[in-house]
């Protein structure tokens, strides 16, 4: 082995002695992240074009997985089932909150606790209360949810039971979850537009309603659209709502699959049969549709700016 | 700013206000179920209509004193706290519960900001990629990395053990991104003070930047701590034995197990409500901090 020569030395010593240090401590930090975030990148996107059932070596298959992916109906439910929950939840919620910040966006004591009540979801939410949203939707008489209904004088139903009930019971749950953190980011962009501009249209004669359509509405776009597009990514990987609610023993996606989900379609095929190369393909393809979703929306924000 | 409909102190305001309580009330009612139910006897649990209020409040759900191993009672069960399975019972999962949120929170708070820290004041050759680089992939989807990660974890042996539940989750690059927006405006001043007597990078890290970024800690510390106590997906996959159950994992198994037999949906209020509780609190302490956490996204962003 050669030695390198004397100028390069030097400088690698300089170096050392400059940042050596700095780079030691980060180094932890960097290992765990090359290990756990930057590395599986690129090992996913090769097991996607392999066989691979985590006993034997991968064997490479090409674009199998990925033909076999789109060959296969339960995918194409799966997408169905994502794409409809996704457009209701973020719809409804980003609507929803908006209505509740206009609603609840004083600083009146009540409207500040009702506030609070709102957001509970998003910080007590997790398995916790999707096992209570479980025991509501209970199918027997003393369910709540089938005891409403009872008063309301209709017949009770199998909400986890009977696969038209599958979406909306998820969408409900979904739109609850979100809620509050919607209200709140709207109540926080209401509070930022500057009341001058009211003024001017008061001043001008506007009703309270043209206020809200040319000064509120608005001003409140880019929160709109950041909620829009924030909602639907974390809406279209909702994988443990289905898991907890309609899971069972043997199956993942509720009755006749009307429950299931492109994540939990993932988790059935990579982590129950170990089919770790599918698995890594139906990543990739959601990853893909991830980003074109975020594409489409940001170019029709885009758009909608210049008009 | 828009008014209500009837405005603050006209005497329809509370009137205008009642359909709005009601939306509150329908919000809160998982949670309202969940903490009457905790404390309701089986028989009031299945009672027809359900009772809204705790008629004879008990706390069989979380221990029983009369039931013992192979009872079978109507009256008596085993409560949430008699439940072992492997030897393990519910007070541990909650022991690991609390300590793997506390460490993955801390560590991987106090790593982002060392990280960020270097990364601002202390530049080398490379660190604007390397920085470019953490941004890039916080665009990658969780999805992708579980496979992977899962092979890695395994073929490292972790199986069933707390590495496997914490070590993953210590490099938040999202976190470095938060602490580096407020370690930018921090004087170059103030870091080459520091320098000037001395202190090297570690000591100005831990007695400068450190208490600087307190606030941002808090916030950013809330949903990262939320996240990790109900975190549910990834424990499911690298643990499937009692020692090592969270309480997310143990509640997904109970939901899981929910059958017509009343006495599992008794059990799985308490659970619930244990699980939940230290959150609410959590939240009602730090209310603040919890929402400028969570919402650091959006008005940042």
């Amino acid at each position: 082995m050669s030695t390198p020569p004397a100028p390069l030395l030097a400088a690698l010593q300089r170096w050392h002695r400059r940042h050596g240090r700095d780079l030691l401590l980060i180094a932890p930090f960097l290992a765990v992240f090359a290990l756990f975030t930057l590395w599986p990148v690129l090992r996913s996107a090769w097991l996607s074009f392999t066989d691979y059932h985590a006993t034997a070596a991968p064997r490479w298959v090409g674009l199998g997985n990925y033909a076999d992916l789109f060959a296969d109906e339960r995918f194409w439910r799966a997408m169905g089932n994502t794409l409809g929950y996704m457009a209701a939840v973020s719809l409804l919620a980003v609507s929803a909150g908006l209505g509740l910040a206009l609603a609840f966006g004083s600083q009146s004591r009540w409207h500040q606790a009702a506030r609070i009540a709102f957001f509970l979801p998003s910080v007590a939410g997790g398995v916790g209360a999707i096992s209570v949203w479980k025991w509501l939707a209970n199918s027997e008489p003393y369910g709540l949810f089938n005891t409403l209904r009872g008063w309301a004088g209709l017949e009770p139903v199998r909400f986890l039971g009977d696969p038209q009930w599958s979406l909306v019971v998820l969408v409900a749950v979904g739109v609850w979850s979100v809620l509050g953190y919607n209200m709140v980011i709207f109540v926080a962009g209401m509070r930022a537009i500057p009341a001058h501009l009211y003024e001017a249209a008061a001043l001008d004669g506007a009703t309270r309603w043209q206020r809200f359509r040319h000064v509120t509405l608005p001003m409140l776009r880019p929160t709109l659209l950041y909620l829009l597009v924030t909602g639907m990514i974390a809406s279209f990987q909702v994988f443990y709502e289905p898991y907890i609610l309609f899971g069972t023993v043997d199956a993942v996606g509720g009755p006749l699959d009307s429950a299931l989900m492109l994540v939990t379609y993932l988790f059935d095929y990579g982590f129950r049969q170990l089919d770790l190369g599918y698995a890594s393909a139906v990543a990739w393809v959601l990853t893909t549709l991830l980003f074109a979703l975020a594409w489409v929306n940001l170019r029709l924000g885009r758009a909608g700016e210049a008009t | 700013m828009i008014r209500l409909p009837h405005e603050r102190g006209s005497r329809w305001w509370w009137l205008a206000q009642a359909p709005l309580l009601l939306l509150v009330a329908s919000v809160l009612l998982p949670y309202y179920w969940m903490a009457i139910g905790a404390f309701k006897t089986v028989p009031e649990l299945v009672r027809q209509p359900p009772t809204f209020w705790v008629q004879k409040p008990t706390l069989q759900n979380f221990y029983d004193p009369g039931w013992y191993e192979g009872l079978v009672d109507p009256d008596h069960w085993a409560g949430i706290f008699q439940r072992v399975s492997e030897g393990f019972g519910f007070g541990h999962y909650y022991l690991n519960s609390l300590v793997v949120t506390l460490v993955v929170t801390l560590a991987s708070l106090l790593s982002a900001s060392l990280v960020a820290f270097v990364l601002v004041k202390k530049p080398f050759p490379g660190s604007r990629a390397l920085f470019g680089l953490l941004l890039a992939s916080m665009m990658v989807p969780w999805e992708v990395t579980i496979v992977p990660n899962f092979v890695t974890v395994a073929q490292l042996g972790w199986i069933n053990t707390y590495p496997a539940l914490v070590v993953p989750g210590l490099a938040k690059a999202f976190v470095v991104f938060y602490f580096r927006q407020i370690i930018v405006a921090v004087p170059h001043e103030l870091v080459d003070a520091a320098t000037m007597d001395g202190a090297g990078t570690l000591r100005t890290w831990w007695s400068v930047v450190l208490p600087l970024l307190r606030p941002g800690l808090a916030a950013i510390g809330m949903p990262v701590a939320i996240a990790e106590w109900n975190n549910f997906l990834w424990p499911l996959l690298v643990v499937n034995d009692a020692a090592h159950t969270t309480l997310p994992l143990q509640l997904g198994k109970m939901a899981g197990n929910l059958t017509y037999d009343p006495q599992t949906g008794a059990v799985l209020m308490a659970a619930s409500l244990a699980v939940s509780l230290p959150a609410i609190a959590t939240f009602l302490f730090f209310q603040r901090q919890f929402v400028d956490g969570l919402t650091a996204g959006a008005t940042k962003g």
